[in-house]
């Protein structure tokens, strides 16, 4: 590569030698700077361009002014910034909405990540153990499923949950609901929000979201873990096992140092996806446990047509997404070097 | 069936509905210009906007065609997501100077807001639109330059009901909130303009009047977070009431009129009903966008669609209520209580448009329990 770079370089020089003078200015650049380098800087420009000025915008775009009852305008209004803290009322009343909504989006994609390494670690290692082909036919299959979309896949989930064709349907079939009735348990779930007078009900509720959120991002887990897990010494196994040290003792002194770093990625990645859910959030969430991004649409595309709302929310959003990653990896290296 | 309803009031635009509109207008395209080719020079056309998916579709076979037939002018039709959408879109449009549709379908709400924004909308000369006497006065919207929108159909957020699960059925939105046989098991619309403020407000104050002032729009949405509990599902998208209806994971709550009559003669477990207190009206005006050119055109099809003739046409084929007095339509009983009904809850509009902010955070915070 470098060597072909050299070889077009000099090639450029020894063109420009040889041109007249008239040509002279741009070849002089090429020969300051070198073609090579005049290139890499184009090419950052332009990738700082197509992704810096999107963000740039909806940072302009949050302080415009919203005209009531019409649309919004250009300005420099810091007041929506201070509506995501504390509401409109402010400072007579302090209202937490959207601080609530945040704390609602970083909530799922905690639990939603942690659950979906929880189920895709054991899957993984003991997939990493197969023969080959069993792990290409199990790799072909999970990579196939990313090509679902969040839409369809609520949509399964939807119709599982449903009262008609899913596990609600199965409780009555099976004479669960009927029991739950007369041992006054049916009581008890609607307290939980988890039943109506006429059955149980998982939608709407946090569990359905967790749930449908650690489902979305299982086979990315699978995928990003398979590498280090696959990777890891067998024979480094074999002798602790030798040494006496059963199944647990060998996971935990062994296979969870070797691949904590891998781990904790993963979990950053899927954190990061999860941020983003909409689709789940507002078929299985109820309005009162709804998260910033629903809020972003709404106020973007909904019909009080309020974008630089929605945009200050997204810096927010996006800025606490930046401060949380940056605080994983801090501790992360904190603990590295502690072990050390 | 009823999922082509998906893309008209919610704005959720799907993608097939995107390919299809586009799939259909450049048919349409292609099939008028071939059409047009004999006709040489003298050919008349316009562009007009509607809610795509099913609701355009309908215009597309029935009421266009019809048009062409009365007065040679041929119809090019334009895919409008939503109304607010829309207005952003001709908004963007008329700053770089092109007219995407000459006459657009606008809601009330957003007709206000663009009179608001300003040079959004032309000025209609009421007398050069001959059938638009037909309408009732309240269904010509005028700005402070003039008559603006012409009515074109109206809708109803019914209230609905799952005839197996409730009997008897319910008479007043009251019992929404006082029959503890609805605990988790309602679906209401999530929106702040689905209309749920002005039941209440309607139902248990003194309707439209009292969602004019700060105090009452508290007042109001404390009765709504009574009702909270009852709540399954607050549906944002038209098509998640639909599931949910059909699944019965919702045994009642609001719904649009014309969807639930297609799905309760499809066979499923819906009835719309009209209780004491009525139901909130919708409805959509044609308004001429001030680049456009078609002027006369535009009288025209507005002349057009206000005659009763037409109006049963789009009961009929639509689903949508007449804006013209029934008596001079040829709907029958049944066709009339299938699209229509009294009484009446007209929706606050000036009050959501100068609460905008206010409305709309209360609301979330009031669904929110915050």
């Amino acid at each position: 590569m470098s060597d072909l770079a050299t070889a077009s370089y000099l090639a450029q020089a020894d063109n420009g030698s040889r041109l007249n003078k008239t040509l002279r200015p741009p070849f002089d650049a090429v020969r300051r700077f070198g073609a090579r380098s005049i290139i890499m800087t184009t090419i950052a420009a332009v990738l700082l361009f197509v992704f810096l000025s999107p963000i740039l915008l909806v940072v302009a775009v949050s302080f415009g002014e919203k005209i009531e009852g019409a649309s919004w305008v250009w300005a420099f209004d810091p007041s929506n910034y201070a509506r995501v803290f504390v509401g409109i009322g402010w400072p007579d009343e302090i209202t937490l909405l959207y601080a609530y909504k945040l704390g609602y989006t970083l909530a799922y994609a905690v639990l939603g990540s942690l659950i979906a390494i929880a189920f895709a670690f054991p899957f993984t290692y003991f997939l990493s153990q197969c023969s080959r082909p069993v792990q290409a036919a199990w790799l072909v299959f999970i990579l196939a499923s990313l090509s679902m979309s969040e839409v369809f896949i609520v949509m399964g989930w939807d119709i599982m949950l449903s009262n008609r064709s899913g596990l609600p349907a199965l409780f009555k079939a099976t004479g669960v609901t009927e029991w739950l009735k007369e041992t006054g348990w049916l009581a008890v779930l609607k307290d939980w929000g988890l039943a109506n007078p006429r059955n149980v009900k998982f939608k709407t509720s946090q569990l359905a979201t967790v749930l449908t959120m650690a489902y979305l991002v299982w086979p990315y887990a699978v995928i990003l873990l398979y590498a280090p897990l696959s990777r890891i010494d067998r024979s480094m196994i074999e002798a602790a096992r030798t040494m006496g040290a059963g199944s647990f003792t060998v996971m935990r002194t062994v296979i969870v140092p070797v691949v904590r770093i891998p781990v904790m990625g993963t979990l950053l990645l899927l954190f990061v996806y999860l941020l983003g859910a909409y689709v789940t959030v507002t078929y299985f969430a109820e309005p009162a446990h709804q998260t910033l991004p629903v809020s972003i649409y709404e106020a973007i595309r909904g019909a009080t047509l309020n974008a630089p709302f929605g945009a200050a929310q997204a810096v927010v959003l996006l800025t606490t997404a930046g401060v949380f990653i940056f605080a994983s990896l801090w501790l992360s290296r904190l603990a590295e070097n502690r072990g050390r | 069936m009823t999922q082509k309803f998906k893309t008209r009031r919610t704005g959720d635009l799907t993608r097939r509905s995107i390919l299809k509109g586009a799939a259909g207008t450049t048919a349409l395209a292609a099939g008028s210009s071939l059409l047009a080719m004999p006709a040489i020079a003298q050919a008349r056309s316009i562009k007009i906007g509607s809610y795509g998916g099913y609701f355009e579709d309908s215009f597309k076979k029935f009421v266009y065609p019809a048009f062409t037939e009365a007065t040679g002018i041929t119809v090019e039709s334009v895919t409008q997501p939503n109304s607010s959408d829309w207005l952003v879109t001709m908004q963007q449009a008329a700053a770089s100077g092109t007219v995407p549709a000459d006459v657009s379908l606008y809601g009330k709400d957003t007709m206000i807001k663009a009179t608001r924004i300003g040079e959004m909308l032309k000025p209609l000369d009421a007398s050069k639109i001959p059938g638009v006497t037909n309408l009732d006065a309240e269904f010509l919207y005028e700005g402070p330059d003039g008559l603006v929108g012409v009515g074109s159909m109206a809708w109803f957020n019914a209230m609905v009901i799952n005839p197996n699960e409730v009997t008897p059925a319910p008479t007043s939105w009251k019992e929404f909130w006082e029959n503890p046989a609805y605990e988790g098991s309602l679906g209401i619309s999530k929106k702040i303009d689905g209309r749920l403020l002005d039941i209440t407000a309607k139902t248990f104050f003194d309707g439209a009047e009292t969602l004019m002032t700060e105090d009452g729009i508290v007042a109001v949405l404390d009765k709504v977070a009574e009702l909270k509990p009852h709540v399954a599902l607050w549906w944002s998208a038209e098509s998640q009431m639909e599931q949910a209806m059909k699944n019965e994971d919702v045994i009642g709550g609001s719904y649009y009129l014309d969807v639930a009559n297609i799905m309760a003669s499809d066979g499923f477990p819906i009835k719309p009903l009209f209780p004491v207190e009525g139901n909130p009206i919708g409805y959509g005006s044609w308004c001429l966008s001030p680049l456009s050119e078609k002027t006369g055109e535009a009288y025209e099809f507005m002349a057009f669609s206000s005659d009763p003739a037409t109006q049963a046409l789009m009961s009929r084929n639509i689903g949508t209520a007449p804006l013209v007095n029934r008596e001079l339509t040829d709907l029958t009983d049944e066709e009339f209580a299938f699209v229509s009904g009294s009484p009446i809850i007209t929706p606050a509009y000036e009050s959501y448009l100068d609460n905008e902010t206010f409305i709309k955070e209360r609301w979330d915070a009031m669904l929110a329990g915050a």
